[in-house]
């Protein structure tokens, strides 16, 4: 990631757009006009957004969609009280009249000393690639294209799409707040099925975001060719025909779910209302020590910033199994008393284990290789169940027929205490790079 | 109505679509308030067709002339672009057009000060009434979609979408003191304004929630496997969407879903008939009311089941066109900067002539399904979705609650076991669907008795 002065508006949308005046200036102009409606305080942030989007549609290119899209998005306290608003308008006029109304939407708000907004934060970020290539993302959605009509015939995909997204924002607040971000990637994400004959796979989707398209052939990106291979093996399908406890080996999409519980479990939500089951067990052993989960706040398609304007630096939340720390924001952390860690909307990396998969999968004795739990959300205490998808059944080590009709059940937060091995291969799909997880004591029905 | 409409001699179709949507939100988390926003967004899109190929753009600015113009030349640019892929079959698109303004008249909307006095007071009633509990979230939230739309077919169509919901979450805690919850929901047709939220109307739903979730303190696990289940009309309205709703979306049965090689043939009991409605049903105003959908499209029902049999798609103009059948006016954009995809409008399974107690009654074993969380679907029309409220049934009566669990199955299988059908109907419109875009879709059904696979010990 680069941290240098942000060009203030966009390279020049064909057609031209409609208002380029900088960021800073209409975030500038609105935190005025906040301070002199009576704000005790006020975040203001301004942004633009373009996207550019080659849409695949049932194995053919269908679709050139390119959408622009302005935001501001204002927050005020008063008294303690707080509200916010969003509108998709620069005219001052328009903001102007909505500070009005947040005024007195912020007035009807009850007391609450947790209210604040961030002080002190300063970032320049410009990250990724800024401007669109549209020849690139057709020779991306060509090469996709090209490579399922190659490699698997019999594979429909019903939607796919090569973008590029730019999104510039400027965010200021009260508290002396000077955070701007510049930020572009590009994605690659391909969904369908496989079909023969009469006979269906489940549905199936890869995807990720990326600084540099260019690096690879299109199946090379985020599993993409994997998931096209393994879905033509998903069209003829058995249930697991028995119920057994057995063994789990989670494919990186299907093991995001398990991140994305315990991030929840450690974040604001679940920690103001008391129902988190990690409030107290920072420190504490509460996964398998295999487990090590950091943020990578820089992934592509990630800014280092969190929503509540703060620089998010780097974080540990699991350390060989134990819990590092809570993630609660400024207003969890004050609602709370934990201390505050800021962090971004996305960027996390599960470390790579030292086995190879094949030895992963070779140590299952009876049970599942699992490409996508499909479930309804987990209890409060963890429990789930749930059907599992694009799937294969593994006895003695070896990789069976495809799975239909087949559920595991379990509770997500043992499930962490049972993980037994870890791939060295990982996914990364910007967001997150994860490794394959086998975890023991699933209940198969 | 605005020169994007406009055709070319190029151009075989173009829409232009100005799109307003404002949201408010309010969260109350054990009396905190802890989301107090609203938000307005406008944009203007133009979509074409020429040659076989799409063009779509939208810009900032639902009112601006210059954004219409922009976005109109943009899209025809965009669609031009596309043929370095090569020559594409171009159809004919079916579905003919309407002129005609359909906007929703509720109550005036409610003040955000309104609506956070009425949280307090729900909060102040549960901290009274129920001091055990360890947690009582709610959350307000309303929305309304205000569409122009215009179409090179001779479309001109001013249409709404305005649903309100209120979500109750209450937290207990077992007897060993893990965390106990359960949600609840109540939606309609208008703004917040239009939800009932005094005590007078919610205090017998939330004694009701806080009944079933002291139930949930002590709940079993399910036992997993194929069991005779009684869903309730939530389970009812969302197996319609789930099950057989998206694999009978013609851009899904284009895509291979098992659905296509299945017309005229029976893929469900006798019992079941399923209705993706337009706009109407009974002779009252559906919660999410489509007489044209986003390409101009004049809409109409789907009936997706008669009596068993597996009888139409739903469609827009190209996968009409593509499968060789008639447009319903399905395709549906969420957000102002969205292209029209396929979508549900309100799906339901019709009402039977049983009774829900006599249903019950006729179970020695199995369960009794109350209450979901999220559902999915499949291509292979494998569905499954998540049960927060469920009993046992023995001999007929209903025993102890179960723990969360998941119910899943063949939709086929399961809907070909159905044996009974309630003669009530219920419609809700929480939630959305997700199909690359969010959606706000309704769905309904009466109770149901059928066999389908439980996720548990």
């Amino acid at each position: 990631m680069r941290r240098e002065p942000v060009s203030p508006i966009h390279g020049a949308r064909p057609g031209g757009a409609a208002d380029q005046r900088p960021l800073r200036d209409i975030a500038e102009q609105a935190l005025a006009v906040m301070r002199a409606q009576g704000f005790d305080a006020a975040q203001v942030s301004a942004s633009r957004a373009t996207q550019d989007e080659v849409n695949i549609s049932h194995n053919e290119a269908s679709l050139l969609r390119s959408t622009e899209t302005c935001r501001v998005g204002l927050l005020g306290l008063v008294d303690g009280r707080k509200a916010s608003t969003e509108l998709s308008d620069f005219d001052a006029d328009a903001i102007r009249e909505r500070i009005a109304g947040l005024y007195a939407d912020a007035q009807s708000a009850p007391q609450d000393d947790a209210n604040a907004v961030s002080s002190g934060q300063h970032a320049r970020i410009v990250q990724g690639p800024q401007d669109s290539d549209l020849a690139l993302l057709a020779d991306k959605a060509a090469e996709l294209l090209a490579f399922r009509s190659r490699e698997t015939p019999r594979m429909m995909v019903d939607e796919g799409a090569a973008l590029h997204a730019r999104t510039d924002s400027h965010t200021l607040t009260t508290g002396g707040s000077d955070l701007a971000c510049s930020l572009g990637w590009y994605a690659l994400q391909a969904f369908g099925t496989a079909r023969d004959g009469t006979q269906s796979s489940s549905f199936n989707h890869a995807g990720g975001t990326t600084d540099d398209l260019r690096g690879h052939d299109a199946a090379a990106f985020f599993g993409l060719g994997e998931m096209l291979r393994d879905t033509e093996r998903q069209i003829h399908t058995q249930p697991v025909g028995a119920n057994f406890v057995g063994d789990v080996v989670l494919m990186p999409n299907a093991a995001a779910d398990l991140v994305e519980w315990l991030l929840e479990q450690i974040g604001d939500m679940q920690l103001i209302a008391g129902s988190s089951l990690y409030r107290d067990q920072v420190g504490q052993a509460i996964a398998s020590p295999l487990l090590s989960l950091r943020s990578r706040f820089d992934a592509p398609g990630v800014a280092a910033l969190s929503s509540d304007g703060f620089v998010t630096p780097p974080i540990e939340i699991l350390r060989d199994g134990r819990l590092v720390t809570l993630i609660p924001s400024l207003y969890g952390s004050r609602k709370t008393k934990l201390p505050h860690v800021p962090t971004a909307s996305a960027g996390w990396d599960l470390a790579a284990g030292t086995s190879p998969l094949a030895e992963v999968l070779g140590g299952v004795a009876r049970g599942a290789l699992i490409g996508r739990l499909s479930m309804g959300n987990p209890a409060a205490n963890g429990d789930f169940s749930g059907v599992i998808k694009n799937s294969f059944r593994i006895d003695d080590g070896t990789l069976g027929p495809a799975l239909s009709e087949t559920m595991i059940s379990g509770n997500i937060g043992r499930m962490l205490r049972d993980v037994v091995a870890l791939s060295q291969e990982r996914i990364d799909t910007g967001a997150l790079r994860l490794p394959w997880l086998r975890i023991a004591n699933l209940h198969f029905s | 109505m605005n020169s994007a409409a406009q055709t070319t001699p190029r151009d075989t179709y173009t829409e232009t679509r100005r799109h307003e949507l404002r949201k408010s939100r309010l969260t109350m988390v054990d009396g905190n308030l802890a989301t107090n926003s609203r938000t307005a967004e406008g944009g203007v899109s133009a979509r074409v067709y020429d040659s076989g190929y799409w063009g779509f753009a939208s810009a900032p600015g639902a009112d601006n002339a210059a954004s219409v113009e922009r976005a109109g030349r943009k899209a025809r640019e965009n669609a031009r672009t596309m043929a370095r892929f090569g020559t594409r079959k171009a159809y004919d698109l079916p579905g003919g057009s309407y002129r005609g303004e359909h906007a929703y008249q509720g109550r005036p909307a409610l003040s955000q000060k309104d609506g956070i006095d009425r949280l307090a007071a729900l909060h102040a009633w549960c901290a009274q009434r129920y001091p055990g509990l360890k947690s009582t979230q709610f959350m307000l939230q309303d929305e309304y979609h205000t569409k122009r739309l215009s179409s090179s077919h001779g479309s001109e169509v001013l249409s709404s979408i305005q649903r309100a919901v209120c979500y109750m979450t209450l937290t207990a805690e077992d007897d060993a003191g893990a965390p106990v919850e359960l949600l609840d929901r109540l939606s309609v047709k208008g703004s917040l304004a239009d939800l009932d939220l005094s005590i007078d109307a919610m205090g017998p739903l939330l004694d009701r929630l806080h009944e079933q979730l002291q139930h949930k303190r002590t709940a079993v696990a399910a036992r997993g496997g194929l069991h005779t289940v009684v869903m309730g009309p939530d389970l009812a309205g969302i197996l319609a969407h789930e099950a057989m709703g998206h694999p009978c979306e013609a851009d899904l049965v284009l895509g291979g879903a098992m659905t296509r090689d299945l017309v005229g043939q029976s893929v469900a009991s006798e019992l079941v008939t399923m209705v993706d409605f337009a706009n109407t049903y009974g002779g009252e105003e559906l919660m999410v009311p489509v007489y044209a959908d986003d390409e101009g499209t004049p809409a109409r029902d789907a009936v997706l089941i008669e009596r068993g049999r597996l009888n139409a798609f739903m469609s827009s103009r190209e996968t009409a066109a593509r499968l060789g059948i008639e447009a319903t006016g399905s395709a549906r954009a969420y957000n102002p900067n969205d292209e029209p995809l396929v979508r549900m409008r309100n799906t339901a399974i019709l009402p039977g002539a049983s009774k829900l107690d006599e249903m019950i009654a006729g179970v020695d074993d199995g369960y009794l399904l109350l209450k979901t969380s999220n559902g999915q679907a499949d291509s292979t029309t494998e569905f499954m979705f998540g049960i927060t409220l469920g009993y046992e049934i023995r001999d007929g009566r209903i025993g102890r609650a179960i723990r969360d669990t998941t119910v899943s199955g063949s939709a086929i299988k399961v809907l070909q076991s159905v044996d009974a059908v309630s003669d009530d109907m219920q419609w809700t419109c929480a939630g959305y669907c997700g199909k690359k875009q969010p959606m706000v879709v309704s769905m309904g059904g009466p109770a149901i008795r059928s066999r389908a696979h439980l996720g548990g010990v």
